[in-house]
């Protein structure tokens, strides 16, 4: 089966683990991740200001080529794209004005066909078609978590593992629609499903700094070593994400956290692609577990998943 | 705190300003104080997110516009989720933001970067940042 898949641009560079992970676990699951034809980076950031409009233009630009290659659903597993495809979406579906203006703006693009040098113009309006989902939903939803459960090959050993959701994926509630912003457990379900223990604790929905990390260092530090306490505290092997972002700031900086907070003694951050490739028998060489910072490989151990799973 | 309160065309200008760009209505707010009970930043603001919104209330552009808090918001949205009367705190500060210099000054651009660090980072960080604090 064939879907749209949305890597985004962290992916293709600084955090090919989540990329690589992401193509050979979905392999397994029997789905086919296709990318829409020439996109381009989504912009980070949702114009939170009505007037910063051209902000939409980007994403948009993205979801009329899956329409116009014949897809009706995009998955992302970065955060931060995830909540700008879904908010330009949302958007653009509820506000005619907003609709009327980028769709005015982007008729007018111009495709260069790289080979033919032919070239397109008058694009059909985008109405919010597509439906933007995160991996996670799909694989609640779509693909279910039972069929994961089936497909396993290798027992994780009940490995005790915190989910950490981050800002983007949960709020705005309404916008959003992931799970509920203050007591989410779809990540937790997932962990269950790949043969982990989910750790329960409080600060998986909080902050890790985000962007503050490269102008404010110091309050990201702070507030990324207080996620990874909260974790270790609860009894955490490893902190599961699904953001670049969040991962730079867990896993790059970690050095840096445990200079300025002695009593941390380190924690492995991973992307959760990576343990659902490595449960559904992938092969470890292909979790892209060489961007990581803190040592992560030692949490994979060679296990065959027992005969019988529910 | 000890603040001057103002009254005029100006003040009076810089709120409906903030109310437009925001969307939100700032005087929905009744100051139970959940956004900055919420905050993970708020330990390193000057200002915190409910005084911001009181002060936009009563107009205290200058007051506001100086504070530090508007570099420290990293849009995660705890605020919006937790506030009782539904305003999206985020998208007031990204209004304060917005008014604040027409000069367009930026308040964290690229050359503030060295070269390491600019060739570690995730190519997501470096689009937000400068989304949220570049002209």
């Amino acid at each position: 089966m064939k879907l749209h898949y949305y890597p985004g641009c962290t992916l293709k560079d600084k955090t090919t683990g989540l990329d690589i992970s992401t193509r050979e676990a979905m392999k397994r699951l029997d789905v086919e991740l296709v990318e829409p034809d020439g996109w381009t980076c989504c912009g980070a950031e949702y114009p939170l200001t009505g007037e910063k409009i051209a902000g939409l233009a980007a994403p948009i630009r993205v979801l009329r080529q899956v329409r116009d290659e014949g897809g009706d659903i995009v998955v992302t597993t970065c955060s931060f794209c995830y909540s700008v495809l879904k908010r330009s979406n949302k958007a653009l579906r509820d506000d005619p004005v907003k609709r009327k203006r980028i769709n005015a703006f982007l008729r007018d693009d111009i495709q260069i066909d790289p080979l033919t040098k032919e070239r397109t113009t008058g694009f059909a309006d985008y109405n919010g078609e597509v439906q933007v989902l995160h991996l996670l939903e799909y694989l609640r939803d779509r693909v279910g978590f039972p069929r994961v459960r089936e497909r396993i090959k290798r027992d994780l050993g009940m490995l005790p593992v915190a989910a950490y959701y981050g800002c983007r994926l949960l709020r705005p509630k309404e916008e959003m629609g992931f799970d509920e912003p203050d007591s989410p457990h779809l990540f937790e379900e997932f962990l269950e499903a790949v043969g982990c223990a989910a750790v329960d604790y409080p600060f998986k929905q909080e902050c890790c700094g985000s962007y503050l990390a490269v102008s404010m260092p110091d309050a990201a530090t702070e507030a990324s070593y207080r996620v990874l306490r909260s974790a270790k505290m609860n009894g955490a092997r490893a902190i599961t994400v699904t953001c670049p972002l969040c991962f730079y700031n867990l896993d790059h900086r970690q050095e840096t956290i445990k200079t300025a907070y002695l009593d941390f003694a380190g924690l492995p951050v991973l992307f959760f692609t990576q343990l659902l490739a490595w449960a559904l028998g992938v092969d470890k060489a292909l979790l892209g577990l060489g961007d990581h910072k803190v040592p992560a490989d030692a949490l994979f151990v060679e296990r065959p998943a027992p005969e019988v799973r529910t | 705190m000890r603040v001057k309160l103002k009254s005029g065309p100006d003040q009076r200008k810089f709120i409906e300003r903030i109310e437009e760009l925001s969307g939100e209505n700032v005087f929905a707010c009744y100051q139970c104080g959940r956004c900055s009970a919420g905050c993970p930043m708020a330990s390193e603001m000057d200002l915190l997110p409910n005084q911001i919104i009181r002060m936009v209330q009563m107009g205290l552009d200058e007051e506001v516009l100086r504070s530090k808090t508007l570099y420290l918001c990293a849009s995660c949205f705890t605020c919006e989720s937790r506030c009782p009367k539904g305003i999206d705190m985020a998208r007031v500060m990204e209004a304060v933001r917005h008014v604040l210099d027409p000069k367009g000054q930026d308040a964290f651009g690229p050359c503030e970067l060295t070269p390491e660090l600019a060739r570690e980072l995730p190519q997501q960080v470096l689009v937000s940042v400068f989304r949220k604090f570049a002209k």
